[in-house]
């Protein structure tokens, strides 16, 4: 095991420092330069400020410092907010688009379970039909659409909820729900399917014959074995709802970092578009590895061991 | 049960197309806040007045501090730390009286501020990118330079409430730049003492203007201007003060002013301002701001045959443009400089300058011009690109364009719309055949439109290049600088030179629309320089 994680972390440093180099060079060839106003400086004026900013330098410079300061945990200013430390901008604005993510995934997933269990469980009948139709209008509803309704209705129309803003729980609800369609839609089409194939499986039969209550077998037996497949997707799922929504966070004005991810690509914020992919990237590694943890623990048939690979 | 879901479902989508349209327009609640509430589509991204360069930022540091004079309505400018100032014969020395006022720390504002702010913002270590608009001041572009040192500069204390300023040539236009925050004095001591952070966040920084900043981390969504007791004029801003909240979309913007969230929203689009057209709480603020075509000579000979270029700006019908297809206010260009930003006894630049040329429509003349152009210039047909924005204006605007002028037989155009600083970046690198740019003067007087198109000038990307041009705004910025009606009468003849040759082909004025609700009356908005000043602002509370 701990080989096996030694290994994981080498491939993990690996992956995040070719992301990184990528992420750099592919930056430095879109157009344009990160001065806000431009078209309003002279030639010499534009160089003046560009050697400020460190970027007159052949990029191969750029990159050597880029990475020594990055290893030493500095990943520069922004170029958007005036002398703004990156690692403070992302740190400031990471915690609400986290929350969210955690609650839609909870929500999601959780409900997505039962929904889908119930289709399975159900097959063929009318609530399987309406749960499949539910959960395609999930998958195929954009998040966005789904943020207009509910504040529409929710919010304006019938005043239950606030409209945009942060500043408590209730603000949190809508954007939730925003964000839970996609987890649930995919998690109830995985758990029905797989759950559909469990329930005709042998040992359901068995346990089945041995008397075992219809809730037993469905909790201990078919369940169980029907969340494997879905750990799998849950991981990067959950990543990319927690790394923050540019939709969903502008139309109920979330504080979040999704927005700013998009922002600093428009604005050629070079130093925070790196501080996010590597933060992103380093998010992606960390749940993959957990994933393949939980793995082993649901499925005892897989076993993560030193003489592996 | 499950027909009646579906149909719920099926309904709800088609109505969400319907809802977009169709948001109730009454909006009757107001907020009963003691705070103004008001929405911004950008965050605010500095404090620092020497790094500011955006709007959001603009607006938040001109009602929390204050430079020698301030913006006043009509284009004027009003005492501000400056009680009164006197200019120099020759128009090269201003010197400044300054009143006794206060920092929000309690420390005196001295002229050694402005001093040392001016000092800093030149400072090419600084890397503020306004540092042009000191080019006058004496020893500026030297130090910029690292030529001069920085104590060179032509600004210096004569006591703690004196400033004599020294520029290299006459500037009439100078007291509009010293109400702009770059301008502002600045405490070295608080500067030292914060150092890299200074500006970063609503604590670092003090304030001699009418409100200080509070609550803003540096890079949260709100942030407040809250009264300054310190204000050497505190007794005369009659409320409390303005939050502002960072709302990009702006649907949820426009419902959150519906129910009472908010007590100033900026519109979006041709859909939000109808539905306000009748309403007295529409306000369209007009800015000096242009958009037009440039044309790319040197990539694309074509265009240096000034009969196609009259012929593409013949082909506009910039009426039913502004009205039909962008419908927020907007207003057809009536020549390069904007209305409504400058006067000469008594007249508005763009009625002494105005001709009908260069901004008229008439496709029978379009047509016939082209076909000469193309005879002169021996082509048989011109097929070009029109590069703009990716924005909804910007793709409205190539959209519109390339069927107004494909009316013009053998004109082929196809349309490109890219991110906002690649499209800055092409046009600087000369990749286009046509571009629309804009532009937003600095200050009310039409040199800050005028000085882009001499042949040398940095923004003249289309590279058109006229002698008596060159000349007429050479004259008015050199040996007719301190003549006002002789500078008037060069920039007047030099826009009619750019417009009869069609140098560029201004399409439209920019307008901003926005709704305030009817407690909040008094507040001003400017053109250029400042965005809005909160001063004279009353709050009635229901």
């Amino acid at each position: 095991m701990v080989r096996y994680l030694a290994k994981r972390i080498f491939y993990l440093i690996l992956t995040l420092f070719i992301v990184t180099t990528v992420t750099f060079f592919l930056m430095k060839i879109m157009p344009g330069t990160p001065l806000t106003n431009e078209a309003k400086l002279s030639p010499s004026e534009r160089n003046m400020v560009l050697q400020q900013y460190g970027l007159n330098k052949p990029v191969w410079q750029q990159y050597i410092s880029y990475i020594v300061n990055a290893v030493h945990g500095n990943f520069g200013t922004s170029f958007q907010f005036s002398d703004q430390q990156v690692s403070y901008l992302i740190s400031s604005r990471v915690g609400p688009s986290l929350l969210l993510g955690l609650q839609a995934i909870i929500v999601g997933v959780l409900a997505g379970i039962v929904v889908g269990s119930l289709g399975a469980i159900k097959k063929g009948t009318w609530i399987d039909t309406t749960t499949t139709i539910v959960s395609i209008l999930g998958i195929s509803i954009p998040s966005f659409v789904l943020s207009i309704l509910l504040q529409y209705f929710v919010a304006l129309k019938w005043g239950w909820l606030p409209i945009a803003g942060w500043s408590g729980f209730a603000y949190t609800i809508l954007p939730t729900l925003a964000l839970a369609a996609m987890p649930f839609a995919e998690s109830a089409r995985f758990v029905r399917t797989e759950m559909v194939d469990v329930l005709s499986a042998d040992y359901i039969e068995l346990a089945r014959a041995k008397g075992l209550s219809k809730f037993g077998i469905i909790y201990h037996h078919a369940l169980r074995n029907s969340l494997i497949p879905l750990v799998t997707i849950v991981g990067p799922l959950a990543v990319n709802i927690m790394t923050g929504s540019l939709v969903v966070e502008n139309i109920f004005a979330i504080p979040g970092i999704g927005e700013q991810f998009v922002n600093s690509v428009v604005t050629n914020d070079y130093p925070t578009i790196m501080g996010l992919t590597i933060m992103y990237c380093f998010m992606l590694c960390v749940v993959l590895l957990i994933t393949d943890i939980i793995y082993g623990l649901i499925d005892p048939r897989i076993r993560i061991t030193g003489k592996r690979g | 049960m499950k027909l009646r879901s579906m149909l719920e479902v099926g309904a709800v989508g088609a109505a969400s197309a319907f809802l977009l349209v169709a948001c109730g327009n009454n909006s009757g609640k107001e907020s009963s806040s003691k705070l103004i509430q008001w929405q911004q589509s950008a965050n605010l991204t500095t404090l620092d007045a020497s790094k500011v360069t955006d709007n959001t930022a603009f607006g938040t540091l001109n009602n929390s501090n204050e430079g020698l004079l301030m913006s006043g309505e009509n284009n004027t400018v009003k005492p501000g730390v400056a009680e009164s100032y006197k200019v120099s014969k020759d128009g090269k020395t201003y010197t400044f009286n300054l009143r006794h006022s206060k920092w929000s720390n309690g420390e005196p504002v001295t002229a050694k501020d402005f001093v040392y702010g001016w000092q800093r913002t030149v400072n090419p270590k600084t890397a503020s990118q306004y540092s042009y608009l000191f080019d006058h001041v004496k020893n500026a572009t030297e130090i910029g330079k690292n030529k001069a040192p920085l104590s060179s500069l032509g600004v210096k204390a004569d006591g703690d409430y004196k400033l004599v300023v020294s520029l290299t040539k006459p500037q009439t236009y100078f007291k509009y730049l010293v109400a702009m925050a770059p301008f502002y004095p600045q405490s070295e001591a608080v500067v030292n003492k914060y150092g890299n952070s200074y500006g970063t966040n609503s604590n670092n920084m003090i304030y001699n203007g009418p409100f200080k900043v509070t609550g803003w981390t540096g890079t949260n969504d709100s942030w407040k201007l809250v009264k300054n007791n310190d204000y050497w004029n505190a007794k005369n801003i009659k409320f409390d003060g303005v939050k502002f909240n960072v709302q990009k979309d702006p649907n949820t913007a426009l419902n959150q002013y519906q129910t009472g969230g908010l007590d100033i929203d900026t519109l979006s689009g041709k859909q939000q301002v109808n539905e306000f057209k009748n309403s007295k709480e529409l306000h369209s603020a007009k800015g000096a701001t242009t958009f037009y075509i440039e044309m790319n000579e040197k990539n694309n000979p074509v265009f240096k045959n000034a009969d196609i270029r009259k012929a593409i700006s013949l082909a506009i019908d910039r009426k039913q443009f502004t009205q039909d297809v962008l419908g927020d206010g907007s207003t057809p260009a009536v020549g390069y400089v904007a209305p409504g930003m400058s006067k000469h006894n008594g007249k508005d630049f763009t009625d002494d300058a105005g001709t009908k040329e260069g901004v008229s429509y008439n496709l029978a003349e379009a047509k016939k011009l082209f076909a000469k152009g193309l005879k002169e210039t021996g082509k048989k047909s011109v097929n070009v690109s029109m590069l703009s924005d990716d924005t909804s204006a910007g793709k409205n605007t190539t959209e519109y364009l390339q069927t107004a002028l494909e009316k013009i037989p053998n004109l082929k155009v196809t349309a490109q719309n890219i991110p906002f600083k690649s499209r800055l970046s092409r046009s600087q690198n000369g990749q286009f055949d046509m571009v629309v740019s804009a532009w937003g003067a600095d200050f009310p007087d039409p040199i800050s439109f005028l000085s882009l198109f001499t042949s040398d000038g940095s923004y003249n990307n289309g590279k058109w290049s006229n002698k008596e041009y060159d000349t007429l705004v050479q004259n008015a910025e050199g040996k007719d600088a301190n003549n006002a009606g002789k500078r008037w009468d060069d920039l007047v003849k030099a826009e009619k030179v750019l417009m009869s040759d069609q140098g560029i082909i201004p399409i439209y004025h920019q307008v901003t629309p926005r709704v305030i609700k009817p407690r909040v009356q008094g507040i001003q908005f400017f053109p250029t320089g400042s965005p809005y000043n909160l001063r004279d602002i009353t709050l009635s509370n229901k």
